[in-house]
């Protein structure tokens, strides 16, 4: 019987198959095409763009890596994913919580500011910010840039996990208040674990938009050891030479970890939803 | 705002907190200062890089300026510019509108679509969420060029499908004033969609089955499972992402630089474009601050829209 | 008691905060702020956007690390940056950056130095003989209010690329004069040819380079000249006809087969229709020189040649429309002037620039070259700049549009010529909408000094 069930049930699903798979076609074969200019060589990606190489040029992948100092730039990324992943989530963590749970008085204003400021296009800010930073010393400095990443992407990380906390059942957190936990204890021992799959989306959308970010790392960064991953891509784009097969070897390694992460971390993704009590 | 006004003056409330023994300091430290403790942090960090520097920018709105050196004070004459006599302007805000139009309907169509198909299948679900997510992955500069060879007309798809007998669509799709826009917008989205998809899945993970059960005994369509129970379910969600996407509409720029630079003739001009070419190109930062200004209050208009009907009782 | 751990907690957090933000505050921004004793440090930015990282780094091997070991005492550091301008630019305004500033061209330096973040030159150039080293026109674009700020890099023009091997097969011999190409044209695409592989598709400012090719081989550089200086303005027939010329050639599809096509090729895709012989000729600058021989022969599969040879202009005399790469000046904040202008002199030697040249490909300042120093670089290459050194020195050269132009004026030509094309607007609207602009820029003092010319009427 319970075979029997899952196989009618399979076949209802078929057209959501069908469907899924042509999605992922749009979504996947452009992405393939960068692969395949990783290993072509240069006038042969312009006569030839889209198709699979005739010839493989592997010896593009060491090349682009040691011309785009990709030992130092991947280091210095990973720093600041991290750091700034970590302050986020902390910080803009807690005054998700703060916004979904303590009732938080200007609650409203809190957000209005955050929404308008969100709203800036970052050219407006850029010089009297460097100026400001130039000042503080935090110019050539990874963890200066860290603190203009948290304030950029926390307004939508602090929604984002609002949003995840509004949904959360207060029962526990009534419970361990009435047990005599603070606010604090309440924080960091019911409402992080329920809420780590938001953490987690939260930290790749974040981590992402900071591994790729390209103006301001180029503006607050200006000393070769402090290069960033974007850096080492745009050595091989220039205005007037272009040389696509390096390129996309530089893009397919400039990918490739944040993909390896994202790979990685989907996994716990899912299982972090399926247990995380967010279902009921 | 009603609990401030509320916590204003003493309520009446005060005496029963006064039998749990507590004092009314502590009371109110706990309504007041911890709440403000935790969201504090980031307020400063926000303010002191984003809104101080920005400020200036107002200043520099009314001025004359290079953006080196001293500006000169001119009063309210940039914004008179921008409402009656720059075309350019008017234009590229018409294009920021086409914009708006798109993002805030065809990403959502297209991510709720696979988000509600999703969430049905369980064998190779984690496949296909991963896969789907892949393209914003990718930085925009990569995309864009990708994408630049798959709209040429003598490199593209386009190109491939007439070989094979299909004719029409090996036109310059980035080139032609009439096209030009909407295609970016398409390789945006095409960047975009996946994780707007996701969002939506993580927030269908938390209807409660229960109700899709329920509903399928009393032998509800797909269609009406995904408009009464999907939808409302995730509105929050929704909401909140149409609330974004407004506000990044208004900001965007990096796909149309690469892409077009707002040309041909124009033709895919937005103000985020405009913005850079008068500030770092024609040496006009005093009016690129009035316009960025600007930028920021059209999206102010979408955020307050947002907060009247979030207090007419929506819950978003 | 946990109540105060929380507590104590939040203020770490802040105080660590405020800490970091303040604690860093008293190193010095601008690196070497060292007495006499002491090494010096200069910083040097080199873009990789022109030419991309290879000649960033072959300039670095070849001209600056020979430089810190003759030297002592003075160490030139050197970073290679991806977005040169925009760095440049903010960490300028913000009082930092590095002690040798470039920019892209000398019309960016005019709001800089006027604002004081550059140090006036013309004291070096004096004590250190500049004068006799630059070309006399190239060095006066460096003026500002009469004070020299900046001396010019990367000497380019604008040639005409063709494909030898197609014009021998079909019996075309390369132009001699301007009507000669149009006619050319003609013949090539009848044969099923494109004319002219050019395109705007990854840079939009290409536009301007037929502009000012049109304006100066059509109408004439004198007539550039005059209205330039204000003595004539744009809209007189001879700019119109040019303008009205290039739209016909661009309507009719000589540019890549169609203006759609035009908008959207890319760099390499108008290289290898060039390589293969798809299109015939092309019009592009002294830049592409390095890069052109990827596109022919064997390795790019193809047997085919490539030569150049001047832009023809109407009269079928040999015009090179002269332009400026980038500028070298020093930043007003440096603490050590004395020891950059000493590296500028060394930078800027004709021996200098003949390695630059002949090794990495990079296109020389506006130096005289003797040809000893030449030997071993591709005849083509000695051919454009032969001709480009000759108009230098004897006067007889054009003008493009990026170094010559104020800022607004140029962003205008190639933005607004757009909207000739798409029939928006008329060639007399265009230029008229030029005049007025180009018009406030003179009047505000924005626009380089132009070098004397001797008009012949």
């Amino acid at each position: 019987m319970k075979r029997l069930f899952r196989q009618r049930r399979d076949i209802s699903l078929l057209p959501n198959y069908i469907l899924l798979i042509i999605l992922i076609l749009f979504a996947l074969g452009p992405v393939v095409v960068v692969g395949f200019n990783s290993v072509k060589d240069a006038a042969s990606i312009g006569r030839n763009p889209l198709g699979p190489p005739t010839e493989f040029k592997w010896q593009n992948f060491p090349q682009a890596w040691e011309i785009g100092n990709f030992s130092t730039t991947t280091r210095n990324s990973l720093i600041l994913v991290v750091g700034t992943v970590t302050s986020v989530l902390a910080l803009g963590g807690m005054a998700a919580y703060a916004l979904a749970r303590l009732k938080l008085p200007g609650g409203g204003l809190l957000m209005l500011y955050l929404l308008v400021g969100s709203s800036l296009p970052v050219q407006l800010f850029l010089v009297p910010l460097f100026f400001l930073w130039r000042h503080l010393g935090l110019v050539n400095n990874l963890f200066g840039l860290i603190i203009i990443y948290v304030a950029v992407h926390s307004p939508f990380a602090i929604f984002l996990l609002r949003s995840y906390l509004v949904g959360i059942p207060p029962d526990f957190e009534d419970a361990a208040r009435v047990d005599g936990a603070n606010e604090w204890q309440v924080f960091t021992v019911i409402i992080l674990p329920l809420s780590w799959p938001a953490f987690l989306t939260v930290g790749l959308v974040v981590g992402l938009g900071v591994w790729n970010e390209f103006l301001l790392a180029t503006v607050f960064l200006t000393e070769q050891h402090l290069f960033t991953v974007v850096t080492s891509y745009y050595n091989f784009t220039s205005r007037f030479s272009r040389d696509w097969s390096l390129t996309s070897a530089a893009a397919v390694m400039m990918i490739a970890p944040i993909l390896i992460l994202f790979l990685t971390l989907q996994r716990r993704f899912i299982a972090g939803l399926t247990q995380g009590g967010l279902k009921g | 705002m009603a609990n401030s006004d509320q916590a204003a003056m003493p309520t009446p409330s005060a005496p029963l907190s006064r039998q749990d023994g507590r004092s009314p300091w502590k009371r109110r430290y706990r309504k007041y200062v911890v709440p403000w403790m935790f969201a504090l942090p980031i307020l400063l960090i926000n303010i002191i890089v984003v809104i101080g520097p920005s400020l200036s920018a107002v200043y520099y709105s009314l001025t004359d300026w290079s953006g080196i050196g001293a500006g000169e004070f001119i009063g309210l004459e940039n914004y008179r510019k921008i409402l009656f006599s720059d075309m350019d302007y008017r234009r590229a805000f018409l294009n920021n509108l086409a914009w708006l139009a798109f993002f805030l309907t065809v990403p959502f169509a297209v991510s709720l679509f696979a988000a509600s198909m999703l969430a049905r299948i369980r064998r190779g679900s984690m496949f296909f969420r991963t896969a789907l997510f892949i393209p914003y992955v990718l930085p925009a500069v990569i995309t864009a060029s990708i994408w630049r060879n798959l709209l040429s007309p003598t490199l593209g798809i386009g190109a491939l499908l007439a070989d094979w007998g299909i004719s029409g669509l090996d036109v310059a799709w980035l080139g032609r004033p009439q096209t030009a826009l909407i295609s970016i917008a398409f390789v945006d989205n095409w960047h975009f969609w996946g994780f707007l998809m996701v969002l939506f899945l993580s927030a269908m993970q938390g209807i409660p089955p229960e109700l899709y059960e329920a509903a399928r005994i009393d032998g509800a369509s797909r269609w009406q499972e995904f408009r009464h129970i999907t939808v409302p379910g995730i509105r929050p969600t929704i909401v909140f992402m149409l609330l974004m996407v407004a506000i990044w509409s208004f900001l965007v720029f990096d796909y149309v630089w690469i892409l077009t630079q707002g040309g041909p003739a124009g033709s895919s001009e937005v103000l985020g474009t405009l913005v850079y070419k008068q500030a770092f190109m024609r040496f006009e930062a005093g009016y690129a601050s009035a316009i960025g200004l600007t930028m920021s209050l059209l999206a102010g208009m979408v955020i307050s829209l947002f907060l009247y009907l979030r207090r007419r009782g929506w819950e978003i | 008691m946990r109540n105060a751990t929380g507590k104590s907690l939040f203020l770490l957090v802040i105080l660590s905060l405020v800490l970091a933000a303040c604690a860093p505050a008293a190193a010095p921004a601008l690196a070497g702020e060292a007495g006499a004793a002491e090494p010096i440090k200069l910083t040097h930015w080199i873009g990789v956007g022109t030419g991309g990282s290879e000649q960033a780094e072959c300039t670095i091997a070849n001209v600056v690390e020979p430089y810190n070991e003759m030297t002592e005492g003075v160490t030139v550091e050197t970073v290679l940056q991806p977005n040169v301008w925009e760095a440049m630019r903010t960490a300028v305004a913000g009082g930092g950056g590095p002690d040798i500033v470039t920019t892209p061209g000398p019309s960016f330096v005019f709001e800089m130095a006027k604002s004081g973040q550059l140090l006036p030159l013309s004291d070096y150039a004096e004590q250190l003989g500049w004068a006799d080293t630059f070309a006399p026109w190239a060095l006066s674009l460096g003026l500002v209010e009469g004070e020299l700020y900046s001396v010019p890099h990367e000497l380019e023009t604008l040639i005409l690329y063709y494909n030898k091997t197609v014009f021998e097969e079909n019996g075309w011999t390369p132009p001699a004069t301007f009507d000669e190409m149009v006619a050319l044209s003609q013949q090539i695409a009848d044969a099923g040819i494109i004319p002219f592989a050019h395109t705007n598709g990854e840079w939009r400012a290409a536009n301007e380079w037929f502009i000012g090719e049109f304006l100066n081989h059509v109408s004439g550089p004198d007539n550039v000249y005059l209205a330039l200086t204000g003595q004539k303005p744009w809209t007189d027939p001879e700019f119109v006809e040019a303008i009205d010329l290039l739209t016909d050639m661009q309507l009719n599809g000589w540019f890549m087969g169609g203006l759609d096509r035009y908008y959207t090729g890319t760099d390499d895709e108008r290289r290898v229709m060039l390589g293969d012989g798809v299109a015939a000729m092309t019009i592009e600058g002294t830049w592409a020189l390095d890069n052109m021989s990827n596109y022919f022969g064997e390795a790019a599969g193809n047997n085919n040649e490539w030569d150049v040879i001047a832009v023809p202009s109407v009269t079928g005399e040999d015009i090179y429309d002269l332009g400026i790469g980038s500028t070298y000046s020093i930043n007003a904040a440096s603490p050590n002037p004395d020891a950059a202008a000493e590296f500028l002199t060394y930078y800027f030697s004709p021996e200098s620039q003949a390695t630059l040249l002949v090794e990495c490909g990079v296109a020389p300042a506006p130096v005289t070259l003797t040809e000893e120093q030449l030997t071993g670089l591709d005849p083509r290459f000695a051919k454009a700049f032969a001709g480009l050194t000759q108009a230098s020195d004897e006067g007889n050269y054009g003008y493009t549009t990026w170094t010559f132009w104020p800022p607004k004026s140029d962003v205008y030509i190639y933005e607004e010529i757009e909207k000739v094309w798409a029939g928006q607007i008329t060639s007399e609207q265009y230029l008229q909408g030029l005049q007025d602009l180009f018009q406030e820029e003179l009047e505000a003092g924005d626009i380089p000094p132009i070098p004397e010319r001797e008009v012949s009427s």
